[in-house]
């Protein structure tokens, strides 16, 4: 079980093409990036777990605004550091793939910007939201009155049962109406 | 099927290992996972439809698995071939999405043009060559110096292959008998008929996924922050958008403008009014030049066959005034646009797209006149004589568009960062860009009848400009300012491209076969009345087969008669008629059951709302009966 040194077996890389949306390439390719964010001696022991801070040094993950959210998302370590194993870096490529369903997609999506990890995106979670994506210097930062004001537009819009929070469905229901969602949500390595 | 029930589990979204146990059925599944089984109810209706694999190393029978590891590796083997990846996710990673769908367009345009270029060497040139590899070309023509250039009038490309008069009308016998005017038309014609239907299931798909919605859904805030661009990786390009974003939404959605309804209404539609006017005039009037150069360059001599070199100069005259037009009439379409005011970035493209479309429309509407009603009556072999003026035309867009990638990017570069840095480094003009792609696209369209080979010129241009392109964008353009958008922009192009464009050069060729005769003395229908009557020729010669009776009633009461196209035409309209029907009920079952979702919570609320005060009235109560106890109490004891 797990990857070891610098193989994958037949019948690995088969469950994983055919429990992920990757194609052999990709999967291999990944575990070819993979195995060079390994120590010496980690190499050869199976189900090694990366910390996040190596992780985050992958070229393709350095700059993204979520970055810790996602490897927070995909990791099932038990301490929720945001480790990853070989397979849940699979995961990570799998959801952000060319070939993976809006579900999937939208699902991760909402996980991703649920901060708090309450299952619902509240007013908390939003203003986080809107401060990772407008940038950390003092000019491009929203107001608290321009950010009230915005967070307030966004729930008018898509709180449909007006309970102060977006739920899955409701983040759903945006995302569908939302063309480019899919081409943006994409993570090649 | 396990097939389904595969597909099934790789839709969960859960971590590798949920998956695995739910593939394997292991028995020592906890609880929270079983939760997550039930949450995705959906999912389980189909594990539990599909047949129950409890020793799946035997319910996987050898065949299935097979074509499975066979759909994979075609997979692998699709993505091995893809042309250029490394370099469009460079593309990517530092533009965005937006920039990309341009060079993802090029390389869509190209499979287009390969695939007209296998179609036609292999059926119809590799029949020429085989059969005769000399052609017959005259004894005093030689190889001159400027045939590159202006397709050999009356030079050597003249007689070969490349153009329309240079394939014979004879039924050619060597292995096996093969019909080259049935070869020829039915090529061509199915060509058409395929780019036809690729477009059209394109252009259906474009608009099933990305469908243009009106303005308030789309420009909303939401959209903004659910778009961010994951594929950008360059830290500087992901700085700027961060900071283009927090613009956007400043001025969209916090600030509040007040409206003030008169200064619109008066000042701009002036200005708007006057744009409209200046440009489709200076459309027009290019397009009334046309007819006045063109017999400027055939006055002389109506046989092509022994022209100097100054009258062979004086062919490339047309295609330059055009390509050139092409060129500098879309930057002064530019000029106005900066002047203008206009209400949405989205209106601002569509009003510079519509123009630009309305310009190379009457352009290439005029030059199509004079060859379809002038050319022939003037020259003996006149197909070949369209097909060299398209490719002259072709060639000089290549270069044009070259100089326009210089103009365009590295001098406006050069002016915004040395100059003038208020206007600051150019952003790579997408849609300009794309329309010249579907132009030139267009050219070859018209040009497949007259000259089978002018894909092969494409496909290199086409290439060579993808590099071109490249090296501009990277080292002259700046990511796009505006965010977004992409998906809708793909649709619009590719319905541009289908119609008009496309649907205009179907017609150019489908009259050309109908209603002109052929030149009498070189092409593959020499002799016939029009190029149509191949196919009643075939028909006729098919009257002693008795197994083509169906085939010629076909022919007969189908494709001849004109009821038959009238009922078609009726039948599609009324099913048309029913999915529109269809799709507003569906518009309506929404807004009801989005008013249902807002009821609900509304009734939650209420009940919340009562079952605190409820709560609090029990306490209340509660708290008033323990004091009545305690003043009983003290009254006892006192």
């Amino acid at each position: 079980m797990g990857t070891t040194a610098s193989q994958l077996g037949k019948d690995l890389l088969s469950e994983y093409q055919e429990l992920t949306f990757l194609t052999k390439q990709e999967i291999l390719l990944a575990h070819k990036r993979f195995t060079e964010l390994l120590t010496k001696d980690e190499k050869d022991l199976p189900n090694v777990r990366v910390p996040m801070e190596k992780i985050l040094t992958l070229p393709e993950l350095k700059s993204n605004p979520f970055r810790t959210r996602i490897c927070q998302v995909f990791s099932t370590s038990i301490v929720k550091d945001g480790s990853l194993t070989f397979e849940d870096f699979l995961d990570l490529l799998s959801a952000f793939s060319d070939s993976a369903t809006l579900e999937i997609k939208s699902h991760y999506a909402f996980r991703i910007f649920d901060f708090d990890d309450d299952g619902t995106l509240d007013c908390g979670d939003l203003e986080k939201l809107v401060n990772c994506l407008t940038g950390e210097t003092e000019d491009t930062r929203l107001t608290p009155e321009e950010m009230r004001q915005l967070i307030h537009n966004i729930l008018d819009e898509s709180d449909i049962d007006k309970d102060g929070t977006v739920n899955l469905s409701e983040f759903q229901h945006v995302i569908s109406r939302s063309p480019d969602f899919v081409s943006s949500f994409k993570i090649v390595l | 099927s396990t097939r389904e029930r595969i597909k099934a589990i790789r839709d969960l979204p859960m971590s590798f290992q949920e998956k695995k146990h739910i593939r394997l059925f292991r028995t020592n599944i906890t609880g929270e996972f079983v939760y997550k089984i039930i949450i995705h109810l959906r999912t389980l209706v189909v594990l539990k439809s599909t047949p129950r694999d409890y020793m799946p190393w035997v319910s996987y029978s050898v065949s299935l698995q097979f074509l499975r590891r066979c759909g994979y590796s075609i997979r692998s083997i699709r993505q091995t071939l893809e042309l250029w990846q490394g370099i469009m996710k460079e593309i990517g990673g530092k533009f965005g999405t937006s920039v990309l769908t341009y060079f993802l367009f090029l390389k869509w345009l190209l499979m287009f043009n390969i695939f007209s270029f296998l179609v036609n060497f292999g059926f119809i040139t590799i029949p020429l060559l085989v059969y005769d590899i000399s052609p017959n070309i005259p004894p005093n023509v030689g190889f001159g110096g400027l045939e590159i250039l202006t397709g050999a009038v009356s030079g050597y490309f003249n007689y070969t292959a490349m153009y329309y008069g240079g394939y014979s009308n004879e039924t050619l016998v060597d292995l096996v008998e093969y019909n080259m005017q049935l070869a020829y038309f039915f090529t061509i014609a199915i060509y058409m008929v395929l780019c036809g239907i690729a477009l059209i299931t394109s252009m259906a798909n474009s608009f099933k996924t990305n469908y243009m919605l009106a303005d308030q859904v789309s420009n909303s805030a939401w959209q903004l922050l659910c778009s961010w661009d994951f594929n950008i990786i360059n830290e500087r390009a992901v700085r700027q958008r961060k900071n283009n974003l927090s613009v956007q939404l400043k001025v969209n959605f916090v600030q509040y403008k007040p409206f003030q309804f008169e200064n619109i209404l008066f000042d701009h539609i002036g200005i708007h009014l006057g744009s409209w006017l200046l440009s489709t005039g200076m459309a027009v009037g290019c397009a009334h030049q046309q007819p006045f150069l063109c017999p400027l360059s055939l006055q002389n001599t109506t046989d092509a066959s022994n022209w100097s070199l100054l009258q062979e100069a004086e062919t490339l005259l047309v295609p330059f005034v055009v390509s050139s037009m092409n060129l500098v009439v879309p930057l002064f379409y530019s000029l106005f646009n900066k002047f203008e005011q206009y209400s949405s970035q989205r209106r601002q493209i569509y009003t510079l797209l519509l123009r630009n479309v309305l310009l190379k429309m009457f352009i290439l509407g005029v030059l199509c006149y004079y060859w379809m009603k002038v050319v022939p009556q003037k020259f003996s072999c006149w197909e070949s004589m369209v097909g060299q003026a398209l490719y002259r035309l072709v060639i000089f867009d290549f270069f044009f568009l070259m100089l326009g990638s210089f103009f365009g990017e590295f001098l406006s570069n050069m002016i915004g960062t040395k100059f003038l840095p208020r206007l600051g480094v150019p952003e790579f003009d997408v849609a300009r860009n794309v329309l010249e792609l579907i132009y030139a696209q267009t050219l070859v369209w018209i040009g497949i009848y007259f000259s089978p080979l002018l894909p092969a010129i494409q496909i290199v241009k086409l290439f060579v400009l993808f590099f071109i392109k490249k090296v501009s964008l990277t080292h002259n353009c700046q990511p796009p300012r505006r965010t977004g958008r992409a998906a809708q922009m793909q649709t619009i192009f590719i319905a541009l491209l289908f119609f008009p464009f496309f649907v205009g050069a179907l017609s150019i060729v489908a009259y050309t076969a109908w209603r002109l005769t052929p030149s009498q003395q070189c092409g593959p229908f020499r002799g016939l009345n029009n190029t149509f009557s191949v196919v009643g020729i075939w028909i006729d010669g098919m009257e002693d087969n008795p197994g083509s009776k169906g085939a010629i009633w076909i022919y007969d009461n189908v494709i001849k008669s004109e009821i038959a196209y009238f009922l078609g035409t009726l039948i599609i309209l009324i099913i048309i008629y029913i999915f529109w029907q269809v799709s507003q009920g569906r518009k309506h079952l929404i807004g009801r059951l989005r008013q249902l979702i807002a009821n609900e919570g509304k009734d939650k609320s209420f009940l919340l709302e009562k079952l605190q005060n409820l709560q609090k009235s029990c306490r209340h109560k509660k708290q008033k009966q323990k004091n009545r106890n305690k003043v009983h109490f003290y009254r006892t004891i006192c």
